[in-house]
């Protein structure tokens, strides 16, 4: 039977009271070596009513959140007993070192939208361009698009830092694209213990910029800070 | 009721809604995944995405907003 996966953490030996998950399932601890990884046995559609199935994992994650700071699993991952261990078991010393990243805080996350700065003329089209020009057109759009994105977000991120401070103990800034307008979704881990400071500081960061509007939430478990393989992946250079 | 806090700045909206795109957002979207083992396929993902990328706009930014993902995808 496979098992479904809530999330990853040390030093949770119990559940505090008995938790239903994901269709209504009971969820258990599964102890591999250093680790308790919160899992129920699969039974049914984990795609059935969505809403309903995403709020049990979330709720899930959020018992233990309570507790301590877990890595959560992505809604929806279905392994068999044997191909959970072997996975632990592979990838022990990077899910420790995310476990040490994460200990003791929480994701905040930011998301703004406001007038992009030095945007592209809107391109004139009194003439059906010819496929070469278009491929060149798209070709420098994507260009400029790509410094743009960096700039922005080098921007972004600077005034975050200035505001914030040491607050901020990881990062994470995603923008948008969009030819008009400034769309960006930041993730923070702050530790549990500022997070009053973080929402006042932010607070007043958000009065100092009345042209975007912002919204900030949290805290949450750190769902965006979790992924061991995206972190491979981006050291290595192949995202 | 949401188990976290939000603090919204431009308009008013439904705080259920909020909660639960926002905890849509964090399950579908993020979280360790070992590779090859997700079993659902969302095709609404990126609905949700612009959903909570819009929602701090006005509807008519929001509008256009979605109009220029649309040309861009």
């Amino acid at each position: 039977m496979k098992l479904y996966l809530y999330c990853l953490a040390e030093g949770v030996d119990r559940l505090d009271k008995a938790s239903r998950g994901v269709s209504g399932a009971a969820v258990r601890v599964i102890k591999i070596d250093d680790f308790s990884v919160l899992v129920s046995a699969y039974g049914g559609d984990v795609s059935a009513a969505l809403n309903k199935n995403a709020l049990a994992h979330n709720a899930v994650v959020r018992s233990v959140f309570t507790q301590t700071t877990p890595l959560p699993f992505r809604f929806g991952t279905l392994v068999e007993e044997e191909q959970l261990r072997s996975y632990v078991k592979t990838h022990r010393q990077a899910l420790k070192n995310r476990l040490a990243h994460v200990r003791g805080c929480a994701e905040m996350n930011l998301r703004l939208i406001g007038p992009r700065k030095n945007a592209p003329p809107a391109p004139e089209r009194a003439q059906p361009l010819g496929p070469g020009t278009k491929f060149l057109l798209d070709k420098r759009r994507e260009l400029c698009g790509e410094e743009w994105r960096v700039e922005q977000t080098g921007e972004l991120s600077t005034w975050l830092a200035d505001k914030l401070g040491d607050l901020i103990r990881d990062e994470k800034i995603h923008l948008v694209p969009a030819e008009s307008v400034l769309l960006a979704k930041v993730d923070h881990l702050v530790d549990r213990v500022n997070i009053p400071q973080y929402r006042e500081k932010m607070a007043k960061a958000i009065a100092e910029r009345p042209e975007l509007r912002f919204m900030v939430s949290g805290p949450w478990p750190p769902y965006s800070f979790a992924n061991i393989e995206l972190e491979f992946s981006r050291q290595f250079g192949v995202i | 009721m949401s188990d976290f806090d939000q603090m919204i700045v431009g308009e008013e909206w439904e705080s259920t809604d909020l909660s639960l795109l926002e905890t849509l957002d964090h399950v579908l979207n993020r979280g360790l995944v070992i590779a090859g083992e997700i079993t659902i396929s969302v095709a609404d993902i990126d609905l949700i995405f612009v959903g909570l990328n819009v929602m701090v706009s006005s509807v008519e930014t929001a509008k256009d907003v979605l109009r220029k993902h649309e040309t861009t995808e």
